[in-house]
Formats: C-alpha cells, structure tokens, sequence
C-alpha cells in the first residue's frame, strides 16, 4: 500500500468518525441555535437512543421487518426524554435563574441520565444486533457513506425547515429576541419544547449510525461522544446548522490523521494515544483565534 | 441393670470416637486465608476460597499431611479488597498461630501483605496477585500465577508458533495492564527474531474506534497483531473493525480477553485466529483438569468457576507439597521447601523462581467460531 492510497483511507477513517460527530453535533448546535443553552446532556439522549434501539431492534427482526425501523421507536423515546427534560429541569431554571445555572442544570441531568441508565440496565456493556448490512464500497465499511449522506439529509432538511415553515420561522425569532416573538403571539415553550423533540430526535438518528458502526451499548458511551460533538459545533460555529456538520467532519479527519501520523512526525515522543489531547486543544485554539468558529459572523456583545 | 450396661456401652462409644482420631493424626498444622468476601471484589474471594477449601477437603479426606496430620484453615478472612483490613486480618491469623497465609486475592492488598509477611518471617502464598512487583524484593511470598509481564514474552512465543514473521503491537498507553504486557511483548518479540513492524496506541481501553490505527498496521503488513486489551473493547471494536480494515492475520491477547464471547459482534467468525493467554482451560483434556472441573462443579456449581477458583486449588497443593517438603510444620523450613519447589496442578505444571513466582506454560485459548478452546500450552 502507497503513501497516497493510505493517506486517502486515513481521510475516510476520519470521515467515518467523524460522520457520527457531525450528526451529534447538529442537535446540539440546533438547541443552542434557538435557546442558547449548551446542552450537555445531548450526548446522553444518544445513549438514550441507543438502549432504545438495543431493546427494539430485536422485536423489528421478530417481526420480520428490517432493523434500522426501530429508529422511529427511538426516535419518539428521545423526543419524549428530551421534551421532560426540558419540561422537568430546564424550563424551571430557565424561568427564574442565568445561564450559568441553565449550564449547571444540563451537567446535572447528563449525570442523571448516565446513573439512571446503570441502575436500570447495568454497568456490562449491551451488543446490539447488527443493523445495517451494507455492501464495501471502495474496501470501506458502507456505513460511513450513509452516515454522511444522512448527515447531509438532516441538514438540508433543517434548513429548509427553518427557512420555509411557521415553526421554523417561530424558532428564527424565538432565538432572535424571546420577548419579543411572546409580544407577537408566539407560544415561546412551545417553540423551546419543539426544539428539544427535533434535537433529540436527530440524537436518535445519530444514535442509530453509532450503533450501526460499533454495536455496542453501555450507560457512559454519551459523555466522550457528547464532549467531541460539543468541539465540533464550536469549532463549525456553535449555532450554525451547516457549520455543525463541517465540524464534526474536521473534528474526525483531525483526529484520524494525528493517529495515523503524529508518532511518524514526532520520531515517537508524541503517539497516536495523544489524539483526544488534539482535539481539545483545537477547542482552545478556536477560542482564542475565532471565538465564533469557522462559519460564525463576529457579532459584537449587545450590551 | 440392663440401663446401666447400654449407658456403659454408649461411653465407650463416645470416647473411642474423641480419642481415636486424635491418636491416629496428631495436632492439626494451622493455617490461615485472606480473601475479599465482601464488598464489590467478592466474587473474586469466593471463586479463590472455594478453590482452597476443595482442596483443602481433598487433602484431608485423603489423611491430610505429615504422615495424618489435619491440615486446618483457622478461618477465612475477609480483607474487602482493602489494605488495612487485609494487614488486620494477618496479625488477627499470626496471632492464632497460623504456619502459614494463603492470600490475598488483589495485587494491591497482597503487597501490603507480603511487607508484613517478610518482617513478620510468615509464609504467603497468593493465589491471584499478577502485579509484577508483588513478590520482589520480600522474602517468604510466593504465588501460583503468573506474573502479568509473562503474559507478553508468552505472546511473542505463541506468534513464533504460529510461524508469522512481522508483529503489529495495539496497546493502550494509558492503561498500566495493557503497557506493561506492551513492554514485554516487545521485550520477547526482539529476542525472538520476530520483527515488530508497527507499534500504534490509543490513550485508554475504553476508546471505541481504533481504525485508524488498525489502518497503519494493515499498511505495515503485519500478520500477527497483540493487542493487550479487555474483553469490552475486543468484542465489540478491536476484532471487527481490523477485520473491516482488512486484517486477514492473527490476534494474540492477554487473559484481558477472558469473556469476550459475551461482547462479540453477530459473525463469530470475524473472531476466527484469535488467541489469548489465561490461567487455564477448563475444556484441557488431562485428568487433572477435568477432575477438578467436575468436582469443583459438583460441590460448588459452575458459576463461580474461574480461572481464580483454579489458581486458589492449586495454592493449597502448593502449600501441601511444601510442608510435606519441608517435613515439618516450622514456618522457617516451609519458606525454604518452597523456594524452587517444582508442581504439576490445574494451572499448570511449574517450578518456583528464586522470587517465588512460578515458571510455567500459560494455556493459550482459541477462539473458533465464537467459542474459546484449548489451543495448546505455550
């Protein structure tokens, strides 16, 4: 195998990873988009997602229907768990505290969520059926090439949906000025609360092309995965759909190549093992360069 | 009258059955055990203490040692897992009298112990303790494993049984377990001609994508990968995603591996050349194996049945073949029987170093269509 045929696979490594980064990374920057608040517990209603599909995927085959169905169960599982937790803890913080409490609020029920999951399925790790039985394309898994295409779906929808709906125009000025879309008739929870169902929706469609990818279940797989998808939507601009996507996309290919090449480029002072450590330090490196990320406008602090 | 004759009878009866045994065995040689009984260690110390009391049965229905003498366990004592209650528990046995301590079942406790036991001239024998540090530099602690480092030089034995030339090495940089076996893979691997052909890493066991890596390595043109990880990220990661890479080559692993049948991916035979080192294999044909797998299964039901529970059978024979050694119940001259001391068990058939850690083969598991069998000892 040649330097270049490697390097490509690298590339597509990356994208595979980051495919599923991507798509997490559009329901949190979706959520932020309309509400501002960093919903830590984003990466949680993936595992959400993907106990659901653990329990429902078997019962499709059962009854001799294809697997991936079993992500509109998902689906409406994540939308219900994303609207209580909105409901329960966000809605009440939002009312009477700041944004740092709101952010605090999130942590919280990320933990919630992580030990409820062990109480009610144990800490063991869960194999999930197989989902998809996609054919190699190009000796790569096709999984990879119909995350991404989903990733594009998703995001194309969103858009239009925002742009051409009533309720994607009542998000636009929901997330422009709340007061002001509640003086012209808008029903602001409602708004809010149908964000968090899509959201957490496309947490469950994210979780479908994870666990498609690695089949595996467990009460903690949310927290790694919700933090690097947090990174993309920074890096991609925190807020912007399309931008999302680009991140989480970066995020991978970065992650990808810094294991394949780093060891090689640092005569082996700095390994693969090293790769996360990349990642967060671009988290650092945006903030610093372009606090807005790489699709964000600077717009200046209204005061 | 007729009473008083049946009363009479009845005491004769009654002492012969006080006297006679003690006449016939002489004192009892006292010992003691340490284990984790409580708490969430506490599979690992009834898996160990069931394998110490069948053998202990076993000894003393078959007239004990020193020529009859009762081989008696003053108590079984539970450590928790935890260092003080481990040192707490050996004063509590040295003070009842016990010769000799089998325990305990964790490296960590276990080199607590092993400080106490070298100032307090006791006897140790662990069982289960794999840290390589566990008996350095003491005098008097031994063990019926191996160490965990061994487990690597057996890799690198087993890739030249399988005749492969290039070694690819996956390990986990930030796990002590997985770069510890690393270090020693390589360590053999260079002393044994193989050439090592890529050395990739991740930052812990629990990462869930090594493609990249894996990538590298099919591009090295390994044919044999060690990779020393656990079960949850062999199963599920490791094997699939090398094999979507297009690793067509052998996996070697590490007793990590032990229970990755439960986390496989639907196509077992993604799992096909994968091998892993353990403790020993209850499916390994000899008499001495099986009959403990059925007696064990017998008395104790196959749930608890580990390699722990085989490791704790083989410390007591252990200790056995060093008192009927030494010929005498003195702790000083059973320390001495038991350096060098050679022994065939469940686990395998070994001679003590002068560290006190056995040399021996590690059974080697193959996985064959999702099932573990015996491959052969390496």
């Amino acid at each position: 195998m040649d330097g270049l045929t490697l390097f490509i696979q690298q590339i597509i490594n990356g994208l595979r990873v980051g495919s599923v980064y991507a798509l997490i990374a559009l329901g949190y920057t979706m959520v932020y988009g309309i509400i501002r608040l960093i919903n830590f517990a984003h990466g949680d209603f993936i595992m959400v997602g993907a106990y659901a599909l653990f329990f429902t995927v078997p019962l499709m085959i059962a009854a001799g229907m294809p697997a991936w169905m079993a992500v509109f169960v998902a689906i409406i599982v994540c939308a219900i768990t994303g609207v209580l937790v909105e409901k329960l803890a966000y809605r009440p913080v939002r009312a009477k505290g700041t944004n740092m409490s709101a952010l605090i609020t999130a942590i919280a029920m990320s933990l919630f969520l992580e030990n409820l999951a062990q109480t009610l399925f144990g800490a063991s790790p869960k194999q999930v059926k197989t989902i998809f039985d996609l054919p190699m394309i190009f000796g790569f898994s096709g999984n990879t090439f119909l995350t991404i295409a989903i990733g594009v779906v998703v995001m194309v929808g969103h858009s239009l949906f925002v742009k051409y709906t009533k309720a994607g125009q009542a998000m636009r000025a929901v997330s422009e000025d709340k007061s002001a879309s509640k003086l012209m008739g808008i029903n602001v929870n409602g708004i809010i609360a149908l964000t968090f169902a899509i959201g957490s929706g496309l947490a469950a469609i994210a979780s479908l092309m994870y666990v498609a990818q690695y089949n595996q279940v467990t009460n903690m797989m949310g927290s790694m995965l919700g933090l690097k998808a947090f990174v993309a939507a920074v890096l991609g601009g925190i807020g912007i759909i399309p931008g999302a996507m680009l991140g989480g996309l970066v995020i991978g290919i970065v992650e990808s190549l810094s294991k394949a090449y780093i060891a090689p480029l640092t005569g082996g002072l700095i390994t693969s093992a090293f790769s996360d450590a990349i990642v967060f330090s671009i988290l650092i490196v945006v903030l610093l360069v372009k606090p807005a990320g790489i699709m964000g406008k600077n717009i200046g602090e209204k005061v | 009258m007729k009473g008083k004759v049946s009363l009479l009878v009845a005491i004769v009866l009654l002492l012969s059955t006080l006297v006679v045994p003690a006449m016939a065995e002489g004192d009892p040689v006292k010992i003691g055990v340490i284990a984790p009984m409580s708490g969430s260690l506490a599979t690992y110390g009834e898996s160990t203490t069931n394998g110490i009391k069948l053998a202990i049965d076993e000894i003393n229905a078959a007239g004990g040692v020193l020529g009859g003498r009762e081989l008696q366990v003053i108590s079984y004592m539970d450590d928790k897992g935890d260092s003080t209650e481990g040192a707490n528990a050996f004063n509590k046995l040295v003070a009842d009298g016990a010769k000799a301590i089998i325990g305990s079942v964790t490296s960590g406790v276990t080199m607590g112990l092993a400080t106490l036991a070298d100032s307090e001239g006791m006897l140790l024998l662990t069982a289960t303790a794999t840290a390589d540090t566990v008996t350095d530099g003491v005098h008097g602690v031994f063990r019926a494993c191996f160490r965990d480092s061994f487990q690597g030089e057996v890799g690198a034995k087993l890739a030249v049984k399988l005749g492969v030339k290039k070694v690819a090495i996956l390990y986990a940089s930030g796990d002590t377990y997985s770069a510890g076996l690393y270090e020693a893979f390589k360590a053999a691997a260079a002393n044994l001609g193989l050439e090592i052909v890529a050395v990739e890493s991740s930052s812990s066991t629990s990462d869930t994508d090594y493609t990249t890596q894996l990538t590298n390595i099919v591009a090295s043109g390994a044919e044999l990968i060690f990779a020393p990880y656990y079960y949850d990220s062999i199963g599920p990661y490791i094997v699939p995603q090398a094999r979507a890479a297009g690793f067509t080559g052998y996996f070697a692993g590490a007793d990590g591996w032990d229970g990755t049948q439960n986390t496989m991916v639907e196509d077992k035979s993604l799992y096909n050349n994968c091998f892993f080192t353990n403790h020993y294999a209850p499916d390994d044909p000899s008499d001495l194996v099986q009959g403990f797998v059925t007696k064990y299964t017998e008395t104790f039901g196959a749930a608890s049945l580990t390699a722990l529970a085989a490791l704790g059978y083989d410390a007591a024979y252990m200790l056995k073949a060093a008192i009927e050694a030494a010929g005498s119940d003195d702790t000083a001259a059973i320390i001495d029987a038991m350096y060098g001391i050679s022994f065939a068990g469940v686990t395998g058939t070994f001679t003590l170093d002068e560290s006190g850690t056995p040399q021996k083969a590690a059974p080697v598991i193959e996985y064959v269509d999702g099932v573990a069998k015996f491959y052969s000892y390496v």
